[in-house]
């Protein structure tokens, strides 16, 4: 009944403001959606985008079905995450912190801030790979956009921030719409996508991990529950959160779809080898037109920026509230020094590294993904373990079905990522 | 009668978390879980220690007075357990590791939520007293077990001595239950905050804590509260609430204050305080309601002093002293007719200064500075700004006076980001 109420008070306050406030009623309303969607879009960065478009070119529409299970596998892993920043009112790290201790969590915090500034570098990379395409030097793209995301989240609020996140979210529709000016054959694409095939060559069972494992990272369980937290919802609202992120996943692999498609519609049919977005992006273009290359392109810049304003925000939030420092972008530098310390040094760190000459890009990129997957399995259990505690969760704890359902996704997640760990090393 | 040398040691919790625990004879008892202090008392000594035996047996309450030896490790006259120990409630005891440690705490004395890494204990006359707690990077060191590498390190490198960070246990404000706060109302070390601080606290705790913080408060602290706290905030804090307890707290709010909150709440919810308040309260309230937020209307007040023109300074200042308490503004007094028609104002001083028998018509200022009721925020700052004034008096078509705008209120619109 609790969500009948609720209904009959959001009625209420459209009926409490005259027509001109329509818009501040509008936004009563999305006050509930938000965390899952951006989180979900965040994870679609140019790392993604990458692998989506080598999957793609590489092995045409028969990753295609790897898409729904990996939509449902995200669907629960974030649910869990959602439900208990709801619950609980608390963030990942300060429950991993008062649950299991000031040791573990100190370690997990070092490995989470180097895989975080891993990433930061590779979205930094796709920022200046994207706006080659557009002819633009790297050492003026990463610049303009380093101190963009720097303005962006000191200067804005986080009203204003997530605004402009949700709208970034918008921009992933280009995908979809390139996707659509290559005329691809529907019929075909829709027997690849609920046929599943596996082929057992060690390139093909490397990128069906990799996809796996760009989808589902470490930081985005930890950003998505503090801002299900900070967003103040309440368990009545849960309902809308559970929406939010059943929505926001379904989008994320909408967006994969589109990519991994227009890939194999186009390099992979014209046996053209592509190695890294850029590339793709760049063969689209006499094969698919100027607009549907332009808009591959748009998409990874949008993508890169979007990540990087919050990857390195999101670590930052992360460590303070596992170490109980200030952690708000409401205080001065002075009053909350470890907070924008650790948000500075991962921009210039990562904007900078891309900037150096002859960065070795792709180790650094191999190795994130080796402590991408080694962390993941370890937050999965810890994410198990605490959802399942019923001093925080309450009555909200897993079922039976569910704790069947993520155990088994867990199970399949951390073989997963073992599997890349070990397939970076070798 | 010579007094006694005693060592004075310190001693933390992580030093003595896990350690063994051994009876007289060398026989080992256990490793030790926990420990449990008293509450009530400014430094609390430790009354009784939980030891693990092995794996397959569970955690027996070992009492501090079986204890003979403390340094390096703890040994007891007897292996007999406690099994009379009887637990009490929440309130009365507090085992350390379990709600403490890694916990949030409030300092009282910092006005901040802060994060206990460790524990300091003084071992003196026999007994382990928790005096200190331990929020600082030397503290978090200490737990991961790098505390020397780290001491090292920074000597070595940068001459810098990690400084500790203790914060004395009694501005300590344990959160960990919420029936804890409920009932230590009376000795709440909250209280000694200034509402403003705790609205900054309250703001950073989390949902659960927040309402338990909340409802521990005094309802005139409460209101005080949360005219400071962030509108969001204020809105779940009072749906928390059941209908008679909000209304107590709202009706101790300044009228403005009030009036803001209602309208952010949803319609049923705030219909049910509405109809729990007093008559007169709900009566103003309603009227403030009528105007939308960011103009005139929705930032004024009718709780200020108003008077006809032929009332003495003596009846004046009586009715001031009568009703001074419930009104949200008094440094200027209002002139109006009986129609309301606002003829003009005088200040409080002026009217201390005067002389009894004066009255108000000889001693007040006719050129007040007004604004209409649908005037926007920006252009009261601007007239606030120019003229120089502490309140601006809101009046109809007619010249009829309606309400009074606050500086205070105004601020919080036009710089809502101000002591945030």
């Amino acid at each position: 009944m609790h969500g009948d109420g609720f209904l009959v008070s959001i009625r209420d306050r459209f009926h409490a403001f005259p027509s001109k406030r329509f818009w501040k009623s509008l936004g009563v309303l999305l006050a509930f959606v938000g965390p899952g969607i951006i989180t979900s879009n965040v994870d679609n960065d140019a790392g993604g985008i990458t692998t989506y478009s080598l999957a793609g070119a590489h092995y045409g529409l028969s990753l295609l079905w790897l898409l729904i299970p990996i939509t449902v596998a995200l669907i629960i892993i974030q649910e869990m995450g959602a439900r208990m920043g709801v619950v609980s009112g608390k963030g990942l790290s300060d429950l991993i912190r008062e649950r299991f201790g000031a040791r573990i969590t100190f370690y997990l915090m070092i490995v989470l801030f180097l895989t975080n500034l891993g990433n930061t570098v590779a979205e930094f990379a796709g920022l200046a790979a994207s706006m080659e395409i557009f002819g633009l030097s790297k050492y003026l793209s990463v610049t303009f956009g380093a101190a963009f995301v720097w303005w962006l989240v000191v200067k804005g609020s986080y009203k204003s921030v997530e605004k402009v996140f949700l709208t970034a979210c918008v921009f992933y529709f280009s995908y979809i719409i390139s996707g659509f000016t290559a005329n691809p054959d529907w019929g075909e694409i829709g027997r690849a996508t609920v046929t599943p095939s596996l082929r057992f060559d060690a390139g093909y069972l490397t990128m069906a991990v990799g996809i796996v494992g760009t989808t589902i990272a470490p930081w985005m369980q930890f950003y998505l529950q503090s801002s299900v937290v900070d967003k103040g919802l309440q368990v009545e609202d849960y309902p809308y959160t559970r929406l939010d992120v059943v929505v926001g996943s379904v989008m994320v692999n909408v967006v994969a779809f589109f990519i991994i498609m227009l890939c194999a519609i186009t390099l992979y049919q014209a046996g053209i080898r592509v190695e890294t977005a850029k590339d793709a992006a760049l063969a689209l273009k006499p094969m698919a037109g100027t607009y549907c290359s332009g808009l591959f392109a748009f998409g990874l810049l949008n993508a890169s920026l979007f990540a990087a304003s919050i990857l390195p925000l999101s670590t930052a939030y992360t460590i303070c509230e596992a170490f109980g420092w200030e952690s708000s972008l409401n205080r001065k530098f002075l009053e909350a020094p470890q907070f924008y310390g650790l948000y500075s040094i991962m921009i210039i760190l990562g904007a900078g590294i891309i900037l150096l000459p002859n960065v070795p890009l792709i180790p650094i990129m191999y190795y994130t993904q080796v402590v991408n997957g080694l962390l993941l399995p370890v937050i999965l259990i810890f994410i198990l373990l605490l959802v399942n505690d019923r001093k925080i969760m309450g009555e909200h704890t897993n079922g039976t079905v569910m704790n069947l359902l993520s155990w088994l996704t867990v199970a399949v997640l951390i073989v997963l990522s073992m599997a890349t760990v070990l397939a970076a090393v070798l | 009668m010579a007094a006694e040398y005693e060592p004075q040691v310190f001693l933390f919790l992580s030093q003595i978390l896990k350690k063994k625990m051994i009876d007289v004879k060398g026989r080992l008892l256990g490793q030790i879980l926990d420990v449990v202090v008293p509450l009530g008392e400014p430094y609390p000594p430790v009354s009784g220690i939980l030891v693990k035996p092995d794996r397959r047996r569970a955690p027996v309450i070992m009492p501090w007075r079986n204890l003979v030896e403390v340094n390096g490790c703890f040994v007891v006259d007897t292996g007999e357990a406690d099994t009379s120990w009887e637990g009490g409630t929440e309130a009365e005891e507090i085992w350390l590791k379990e709600s403490l440690l890694d916990k949030q705490i409030v300092d009282t004395n910092g006005a901040k939520v802060r994060r206990v890494n460790d524990l300091q204990f003084l071992m003196a006359r026999g007994g382990l007293y928790l005096i200190h707690v331990d929020v600082g990077f030397r503290g978090l060191m200490r737990r991961v077990g790098l505390e020397e590498v780290t001491d090292y390190f920074l000597k070595g490198l940068f001459e810098y001595d990690l400084p500790d960070q203790f914060i004395s246990w009694q501005f300590v404000q344990p959160l960990f239950s919420p029936d804890l706060l409920r009932l230590n109302v009376a000795e709440s070390r909250l209280a000694q905050l200034h509402p403003a601080d705790i609205a900054d606290i309250i703001e950073e705790l989390d949902i659960r804590q927040r309402t338990a913080v909340f409802q521990s408060l005094d309802v005139e602290t409460a209101a005080e509260t949360l005219e400071e706290t962030d509108p969001k905030i204020q809105v779940t804090l009072i749906e928390n609430m059941d209908v008679e307890q909000a209304s107590d707290i709202i009706e101790e709010m300044s009228l403005s204050d009030a009036a803001d909150l209602l309208a952010d709440l949803p319609r049923g919810k705030a219909e049910d305080i509405l109809e729990a308040m007093e008559q007169d309260f709900a009566e103003d309230v309603k009227e403030l309601l009528a105007h939308p937020e960011e103009t005139a209307g929705g930032l004024m007040t009718t709780a200020y002093l108003s008077f006809m023109p032929q009332t003495t300074v003596m009846e004046a200042l009586q009715v001031v002293h009568r009703e001074a308490e419930d009104l949200d503004f008094v440094y200027y007094l209002y002139v109006v007719d009986e129609e309301e028609h606002l003829l003009g104002l005088l200040s409080l001083r002026e009217l201390l200064v005067a002389l009894p028998e004066t009255c108000l018509s000889d001693l007040m200022f006719r050129r007040v500075v007004t604004v209409e009721l649908d005037e926007d925020k920006d252009s009261i700052a601007s007239d606030f700004a120019k003229y120089g004034i502490m309140a601006i008096p809101v009046v109809d078509d007619q010249m009829r006076l309606q309400g009074v705008i606050m500086f205070k209120d105004l601020l919080e619109v036009v710089a809502p980001r101000l002591g945030k």
